[in-house]
């Protein structure tokens, strides 16, 4: 299953699409440089190791670490690696080149919204500031400048769904009896789930904080923004981590001189992000007064079934590898993996953020288990977590994956293999030390997002070691993913200013051992699953949210809560009614057609 | 569909190991009884917790036999009462809640933890065997003081907790001719009776008294003494009951200047 | 050389999260290092590794051949 018939580079086959790509990459990188300079300044402060900054100007820092990362970088980047792979594996550029310079403006142009209202935080010359970290809880509130700068940014997401969404359609008139390729499929389903989680997020800032923050109304429930915050914020880190997975299963089997060992098995794991990525968001909520125990439990049994498609990408991309390292002459039950290109860094770093996702999802378990999050909740632990998964398994993915894309993209080769080799074992060695010192001092309770974790009354004790140690473990960490962003940064720029190259490989990505034929169709039902995804979400939000509007109003308690609530809620019952009725249709309108397929 | 049997063989462990997770879970919730924070307390406005019962005056009470309960403010960039004092041996039950912003109570070392949310009130209950004397953190960002924003925990030994507390009146000046007098007040916040004694030291005067204190009362006492027994001049006074103490001075003087005769008999 | 310079960079980080925790785990066998010893300790591994490494497999293979191999790719 190879694409481009001419088996040139991508910029040779869509070069207006890869200006676009290149862009959405360039941008990204530009967030990386950002919050890597504040990820360094916030890791030495808190340590005290050196401290330049006054202590309330350091959750300026935060803020702004924060959202340059983990909105600006991963999503710039999922953009443009989404783009590449609708329109390598359906083997046609865009609709419309307009429409995609279009979201990606939007995108831009809502960072750009957001990033100011967050650096004038700095000055008080301007008298704007968004302190409210990434999670913007109310009652903490930001200049409206923000939350406007990302609704502008998400409609720009939302835009670009649309334009592959056109795509594939535009594919399907003229292949209506073909499979829809896995890298255009995984982006499909990665979109719709993009599109039901963004609804949370919508709500909370139209309907609430942004009306809010024009002083248009008054107050706030802080129990309900937070919750809508949590029903986006659980999916927003699959939409983090999808495109990497992406990249560990139409990109690391190749790239280790083999194929994917299962297609359908791919399918069947985006099918599963889709269906239960949303429905879990409580889990963020174990601590929260006013939220019922049994709908916690529903949110914790769905978050440790949503450790399976994690674990079956596991036992894929581990075959996918063993499979390519056989083919290249590898033997033994382990000795094959000495056979892997261990000196690519796109397949260096690939195959350690994957090792380090490992020890994250670990982790991730520890932090779903409803009553022992008790221990490490809001504690440094939790950041220790997330640098392992979207701080590894995303962002070194990303970066290994910009070393095979970016000549891709430019037509220019590489400007240094060794450099980039060292910078991916340098992330990996930076952050075993950076998280492994988190996830110790977290479970001494040191908790995260404080300037300074140093208290009068009492100190923190340790069993092995002391903080001490942990502290200048954790500004090692810091100081080498520090070095190796720098080393990342150099080898883009230096690849940007190389000359053309004729020598590159062609633009493909991994075929399979087992196809798209060993599955069956339904897989392919898209509206179905997103129909099953919708009733998940029902099921797990409706009536938490009722309860919650119930409880304190659905403006927060200054604002007498009866006539507007009993309005909501008779009016979210009928909508709850009309989709449960509609899904039911569907679901058994498209298990019918199935069976028919199936017994056929 | 095709699935390989190493796959299948991979699928079976991973719904083991998810069924397992789950089973710990439920049997921690269900077999230790480990339960979370959630919405049995009712809301509660937060811009009025001086009107309420428990808020307006944080505080631990006494409501059982070891049983005490905790009613905790939270406010940037404080906790009220601090420190919270607890006996050792005991279940105590904490509220929590907060008049601004969403913070957090974490006892430091322990599974007391919990969001306060303005407008909610957070209720844990943790069993303390040994005394002990933990920190108090927010784990939640507050605001540009977040890092100064901690308490303190102490779990005092069983034999040294009462919830006693002495208050004393007296007179600042007095007339050679009238009578010093010391308004005493002890209150015994616990639920049992308190033995004890009130010791009172005025100049060269000693008094003591043995009284019993009901459970949950105050009990007032006052005591006199002749202010022309002590002289003119000024002197030192003491009340002592169990580990208080509250003093003070009184000075006796010749006469009053603008005193009319009429303030007493 | 027996494995080439790539290999031996990657194989000196999968020992570092060895040597980071190697201190947790003796503490649980009640051996109790400082952090000097635990340093020294890490560092007498890495040398270890590094002389594995460099030390020539026997006489007669001469290390050119593996140069070429590790310049390839």
């Amino acid at each position: 299953m190879t694409m481009s018939e001419s088996g040139g580079t991508y910029i040779d086959n869509f070069p207006a699409e890869a200006r676009v790509v290149r862009s959405a990459l360039y941008s990204s990188f530009l967030a990386l440089a950002l919050g890597g300079l504040f990820g360094i300044i916030q890791t030495l402060h808190r340590t005290d190791i050196y401290r330049f900054i006054e202590s309330d100007m350091y959750y300026t820092v935060l803020t702004a670490h924060g959202v340059f990362l983990v909105v600006t970088f991963t999503i710039f980047f999922l953009v443009g690696v989404f783009t590449w792979a609708v329109t390598t594996s359906l083997d046609r550029g865009v609709e419309d080149i307009r429409f995609t310079w279009l979201w990606y403006g939007l995108m831009t142009i809502g960072t750009v919204m957001a990033a100011a209202a967050i650096l004038a935080g700095f000055t008080d010359s301007i008298d704007m500031s968004a302190d409210v970290l990434f999670t913007f809880y109310a009652p903490l509130q930001a200049h409206w400048l923000f939350y406007l700068g990302l609704v502008v940014f998400v409609v720009g997401t939302w835009l670009a769904g649309a334009d592959w969404f056109r795509s594939w359609w535009a594919w399907k008139q003229e292949n209506p009896d073909e499979r829809i390729p896995l890298p255009t499929f995984m982006v499909l389903t990665t979109m719709l789930m993009w599109y039901i989680a963004t609804i949370g997020i919508a709500v909370s800032i139209l309907v609430f904080l942004l009306p809010w923050s024009l002083g248009i109304i008054d107050s706030v429930n802080p129990t309900l923004t937070r919750t809508l915050f949590w029903f986006w914020g659980h999916p927003v880190v699959y939409f983090w981590l999808l495109p990497a997975y992406m990249m560990w299963y139409v990109m690391l089997p190749k790239i280790s001189g083999g194929k994917l060992f299962s297609d359908p098995l791919a399918r069947v794991v985006f099918i599963l992000f889709l269906l239960l990525s949303t429905p879990v968001g409580i889990h963020h909520q174990y601590l929260d007064p006013g939220i019922a125990e049994g709908f916690k439990f529903i949110a914790m049994t769905n978050t440790m079934f949503l450790l399976l498609p994690s674990l079956l990408t596991a036992f894929t991309v581990v075959a996918s590898m063993e499979h390519g390292a056989r083919q290249r002459g590898g033997t033994g039950y382990f000795g094959w993996l000495k056979a892997l290109p261990w000196r690519d860094p796109v397949f260096a770093g690939m195959a350690l953020a994957g090792l380090m996702f490992a020890a994250g999802g670990f982790s991730g378990m520890i932090n779903a288990g409803m009553n022992i999050n008790y221990l490490v909740h809001n504690t440094l632990w939790v950041p220790g977590h997330f640098h392992l998964t979207v701080g590894t398994a995303s962002a070194l993915t990303f970066m290994a994956a910009t070393y095979w894309l970016l000549p891709q993209l430019t037509g220019k080769a590489l400007w240094n293999r060794s450099v980039a080799l060292v910078q991916v074992v340098l992330w990996f060695l930076g952050m075993t030390f950076m998280s492994n010192s988190m996830h110790r001092a977290g479970l001494l309770g040191i908790p995260r997002r404080t300037a300074e974790p140093q208290y009068q009354g009492f100190e923190f004790e340790a069993g092995v070691g002391s903080v001490a140690e942990l502290d200048f473990q954790l500004a090692l960490g810091g100081a080498l993913l520090a070095i190796s962003i720098v080393l990342f940064l150099a080898n883009v720029v230096g690849t940007a200013f190389n000359g053309r190259s004729d020598d590159l490989p062609a633009n493909e990505f991994a075929e399979t051992l087992s196809g798209p034929e060993d599955s069956p169709q339904v897989l392919d039902n898209l509206k179905l699953w997103t129909a099953i995804a919708v009733v998940l979400v029902i099921l797990a939000y409706s009536f938490p949210l009722m309860s919650i509007v119930d409880r304190g109003g659905l403006y927060g308690p200054d604002i007498s809560p009866f006539p507007v609530s009993i309005e909501t809620l008779s009016l979210l019952a009928f909508t709850l009614e009309q989709y449960t009725t509609a899904a039911i249709a569907t679901t058994g309108e498209f298990v019918q057609t199935t069976l028919t397929g199936v017994i056929r | 569909m095709k699935i390989h049997t190493y796959e299948k063989l991979w699928l079976g462990a991973a719904m083991v190991l998810i069924v397992a997770l789950i089973a710990t879970i439920t049997y921690g919730a269900v077999g230790l009884g480990i339960s979370m924070v959630d919405d049995e307390e009712e809301t509660i406005d937060p811009d009025a917790l001086d009107e309420d019962d428990r808020f307006n005056d944080p505080r631990v009470e006494h409501v059982g036999e070891n049983e005490y309960e905790a009613y905790v403010v939270a406010r940037t960039f404080m906790y009220q009462p601090d420190p919270i004092e607890v006996p050792a041996n005991s279940e105590v039950t904490f509220y929590v809640t907060s008049t601004d912003v969403i913070h957090s109570f974490s006892v430091v070392g322990t599974n007391i933890n919990t969001m306060v949310i303005p407008g909610e009130v957070s209720s844990m209950t943790a069993e303390f065997d040994e005394p002990g004397e933990y920190g108090v953190v927010c784990n939640e960002y507050c605001g540009s003081g977040h890092h100064t924003m901690e308490g303190q925990l102490h779990v005092v030994p069983e034999d040294e907790f009462d919830m006693t507390e002495l208050e004393v009146e007296g007179d600042d000046e007095v007339a050679e001719d009238d009578e010093v007098t010391l308004n005493v007040s002890v209150e015994n916040g616990m639920l049992d009776d308190l033995e004890t004694t009130i010791e009172a030291e005025i100049g060269e005067e000693t008094f003591e008294e043995d009284v019993t204190v009901e459970g949950d009362s105050t009990y007032e006492t006052t005591i006199t003494v002749d202010a022309a027994d002590l002289g003119e001049g000024d002197h030192d006074w003491s009340v002592t009951v169990d580990d208080y103490e509250d003093s003070g001075t009184v000075t006796v003087v010749d006469d009053l200047e603008d005193d009319g005769g009429d303030d007493d008999e | 050389m027996r494995v080439s310079k790539e290999a031996l960079l990657i194989i000196l980080a999968f020992i570092a999260p060895i040597i980071v925790e190697l201190r947790t785990v003796l503490a649980w066998a009640n051996i109790e290092l400082t952090v000097l010893e635990s340093v020294v300790l890490g560092l007498a591994i890495v040398a270890l590794v590094l002389v594995w490494a460099f030390f020539p497999e026997d006489e007669s293979s001469s290390e050119t051949p593996e140069r070429q191999l590790s310049n390839g790719d």
